[in-house]
């Protein structure tokens, strides 16, 4: 039946799309097997899977936001705010650990809050807002830093994030926890039905009774509540706070995981695995990078070949013909 | 006898994208074996009702989208137009109803965009601005070519637009709707000009749903209805009944049904609402279990009632009230958990998201209710989606399937059906049965036939006349704005007692 054969093409079509970037990795991880030496090691995937797993929290927090149609350039100086906030709090200050923490969320979901009300309400585009804002950002984690880094954390709070549970470090399950509720999110809840119809259509999604106006704002929100636990992990990984964490070369790694990852700049589109491999892709490219001692300028003149790459795949895959 | 510049036979189009293109598969023709020409040193008027096809009938002129069949003649040759700049080469040029100036630049820039003469590798500036003064001073106006059009009035833009298709030497104007938003000291400046210029033997192609004017200007005029040719008469052989009677004379077909009783119970109550600054209070109101037709021609301020209803346009003072409470102002949301549903003009815009599957947008409305704790359960989520498919008859491959791959009908059923689901109990239908095909028409009346028995109340909007006539309990009839006259006698809906309400 011609009307079989047009779904089953339609439903390789569609695995391709949402899953473009599985494939891709896997296709990356054999040749990287096969010509980088000593790329084919337990040891060393652990470590890919290790540097993935904070960038893929910031990383679906953009995802979330490009499926608006949206984008977050201040992604990268909100992590560093972030990072001197919970250094500060937890060190200099001297406060509770858990009271450092969540004052540290609240800041991201405030400065998500501002992101998100000043693009749904003043109506400026989002490249314009963020990048503003991001520069506000950066001066602030500045300012409240007067210019220095945090040093020697807390063993006590440095556990939280190198605890090995199950040989897992505990930033790698904590990825992991927050990818399940992502992937619950945005592929079995309303708020991702909603989201997706948004990013596509926002007027019919309005007109449909979607809150609209709401789900943008909170969309920002849960992005920068992601980038302050990035933030937080990140800080303990390297064991030092530093207001000069992430900044525009970050913005730019998650961005880019997320278009690897199929999510659109027109919105409408994205997925959780998707974000995932796209990262992981990053880092595997990363990983090959260091084994081959070839130097990280020429790797970052590369990383942008592959975003150009990747938009351009996304662009000829989402032509309407 | 006057030479035939532009001769059209037999012009077909099928219902095409935003790309001039048909859409795949589709049956719906917009215009069929039309026959239309143009002599030289006339204006020709084109009537017809509201999706008779005279724009698609104009574009194809303008070549701005291709002919699907049919031929066409200028000065004998065969032409094809690949494009609005072939046609104006060819000496046929266009002025749309919304003009296409350039805001920000001035009279004579926008007078030679694109072909500014030139001196060396410089702008002449002298040169263009001396020449557009003195084409605007031909037409007997004073306006400073390097005023900004920004500061123009409409009247005075359109004189721009005139002067800048007349550059290009022009011997075919079409003008669509020119007069649309003119004033009467305007309209006839207008008029005096297109007089002109029929005197220096230009033809002119003038859209108008204005009757008075045809007798002052025009020559000659061609009635087209439903995509069809029906006729063309000499102004000296005008007579209203008769131009009226060429437009509608269709028969009332067995697509009708009515099988609903109207209830007591006011569900909708509108009180003095004014849809803009300048216009006058409306009045409205739909009962339960009753078909409401709200009849004009486009523009008279149709769907900005229906969306100062729904929430989505801003109103000027007055009150609605839906089953006695005020709702003026809330957000869609609350609307549609009350039951207030409002189903846009535009589907692919405002109605559906085409990129989502059929079913996603079935749902799309109800996720609320159907989720409360917001995790979808897929399986009844088919289900349901299933349900509507067999109840809608809605032909797709799958619920799966994308809706920008269906066509036009199923599109339509599958946005009536996202509101089905949220059990409504008032329907507002801004032109229901818009760009789909007869079988996809019949069965969405009896849908709304059928509603209507279950008690719910249904104002539709609509620019077809037979369609207003067999559904209607009530007809309001709107003009610039305001309601020009209620017909509440089943004896009164006749079309050219409607139509004479709208012009």
């Amino acid at each position: 039946m011609g009307n079989t054969q047009v779904l089953f093409s339609q439903r390789i079509r569609k695995f391709v799309k949402n899953n473009g970037s599985v494939v891709i990795f896997l296709i990356l991880a054999l040749l990287a097997s096969l010509f980088v030496k000593n790329f084919f090691a337990l040891n060393n995937f652990l470590t890919i899977i290790k540097q993935a797993a904070i960038p893929v929290i910031a990383c679906l927090g953009i995802t979330l936001v490009l499926m608006t149609g949206g984008i977050d350039l201040s992604l990268g100086y909100t992590l560093g705010l972030c990072s001197i906030t919970v250094g500060l709090f937890v060190k200099t200050v001297g406060l509770p650990i858990w009271l450092s923490i969540v004052l540290t969320l609240l800041v991201g979901l405030l400065v998500g809050l501002i992101n998100g009300t000043l693009v749904q309400v003043v109506k400026v585009p989002a490249f314009i807002v963020t990048l503003g804002s991001g520069y506000i950002i950066f001066g602030i984690a500045q300012i409240v830093s007067s210019g220095s880094d945090v040093n020697r954390l807390p063993a006590s709070f440095r556990a939280i994030g190198v605890t090995n549970i199950l040989g897992l470090n505990t930033t790698v399950l904590i990825s992991l926890v927050i990818c399940l509720i992502m992937y619950y999110l945005l592929h079995h809840s309303t708020f991702g039905r909603a989201l997706a119809a948004f990013g596509f259509n926002a007027k019919a999604a309005r007109m449909s009774g979607i809150r609209s106006e709401a789900l943008n704002i909170l969309v920002y929100m849960i992005c920068s509540f992601l980038v302050a636990i990035a933030a937080i992990l990140l800080t303990i990984r390297v064991n030092c706070a530093q207001p000069t964490m992430g900044g525009g070369v970050y913005t730019f790694e998650v961005i880019t995981g997320a278009i690897i990852g199929g999510a659109s700049l027109f919105g409408g589109i994205g997925t959780v695995i998707g974000s995932v491999f796209g990262v992981l892709i990053i880092k595997v490219l990363e990983n090959c990078i260091n084994l081959l001692n070839v130097s990280y300028y020429t790797y970052q003149a590369f990383q942008g070949i592959v975003i150009l790459l990747a938009i351009i795949f996304e662009n000829v895959k989402n032509r309407k013909l | 006898m006057q030479k035939t510049i532009l001769q059209m036979d037999n012009i077909t189009k099928y219902i095409f994208d935003e790309h001039g293109q048909a859409l795949r598969g589709t049956t719906v023709k917009i215009l069929e074996d039309v026959h239309f020409d143009v002599k030289e040193a006339e204006v020709h008027v084109l009537v017809g009702e509201n999706g008779a096809g005279k724009s698609t009938l104009m574009k194809i002129i303008g070549g701005i989208i291709p002919a699907d069949g049919g031929q066409m003649f200028l000065d004998g040759q065969e032409v094809t137009f690949s494009g609005p700049r072939e046609s104006l080469a060819n000496g046929i040029g266009f002025i749309h109803q919304e003009l296409n100036l350039c805001l920000n630049l001035d009279v004579a820039q926008n007078i030679f965009l694109g072909r500014e003469s030139q001196k060396g590798i410089f702008l002449n500036k002298t040169e263009m601005y001396e020449k557009a003064k003195e084409m605007l001073l031909r037409l007997g106006f004073d306006i400073n070519p390097h005023t900004l059009v920004r500061e123009l009035s409409t009247a005075q833009q359109q004189i721009v637009e005139i002067v800048k298709v007349l550059s290009y030497e022009c011997r075919v104007i079409i003008m669509d709707e020119p007069t649309a938003s003119l004033t009467k000291s305007e309209i006839d400046k207008l008029f005096a000009i297109i007089h002109d210029l029929r005197k220096n033997g230009i033809s002119i192609i003038y859209i108008s749903h204005r009757f008075d004017e045809l007798t002052e200007i025009g020559d000659r005029i061609t009635v087209l209805r439903d995509g069809r040719y029906i006729g063309s008469v000499d102004i000296a052989e005008f007579d209203y009944d008769k131009i009226i009677s060429m437009m509608v004379g269709r028969k009332l077909t067995a697509m009708f049904k009515s099988t609903h009783l109207v209830q007591d119970k006011v569900i909708l109550e509108v009180k003095g609402l004014a849809i803009a600054r300048n216009t006058p209070p409306i009045d409205l109101t739909v009962r339960s279990g009753e078909v409401v037709g709200l009849s004009g021609l486009v523009g008279a301020g149709r769907t900005e009632l229906a969306k100062s209803i729904f929430g989505s346009r801003p109103y000027y003072g007055g009150q609605i009230l839906y089953k006695g409470e005020e709702i003026g102002h809330l957000h869609p949301h609350r609307l549609i958990e009350k039951g207030v549903i409002y189903l846009s003009e535009d589907r692919k815009l405002e109605g559906l998201v085409l990129e989502m599957s059929l079913k996603d947008n079935v749902t799309l409305a109800s996720l609320k209710r159907m989720y409360p704790k917001t995790k979808i359960n897929f399986a009844r989520e088919a289900e349901v989606a299933s349900e509507s498919v067999a109840k809608l008859n809605i032909v797709a491959n799958s619920i799966e399937q994308l809706c920008n791959t269906l066509s036009g009908g199923n599109q339509q059923k599958v946005v009536l059906a996202k509101w089905l689901l949220t059990t409504p109990q008032l329907l507002i239908l801004d032109e229901p049965t818009r760009g789909i095909d007869v079988n996809a028409k019949s069965e969405i009346y009896r849908i709304i036939d059928e509603l209507a028995k279950q008690g719910v109340a249904i104002l539709m909007i609509s620019s077809e006349l037979p369609e207003i006539i067999g559904m209607s309990d009530r007809i309001y009839v709107m003009k610039r704005g305001a309601i020009a006259a209620e017909l509440t006698a089943k004896e009164d809906f006749v079309q050219e007692k409607i139509l004479s309400y709208t012009l």
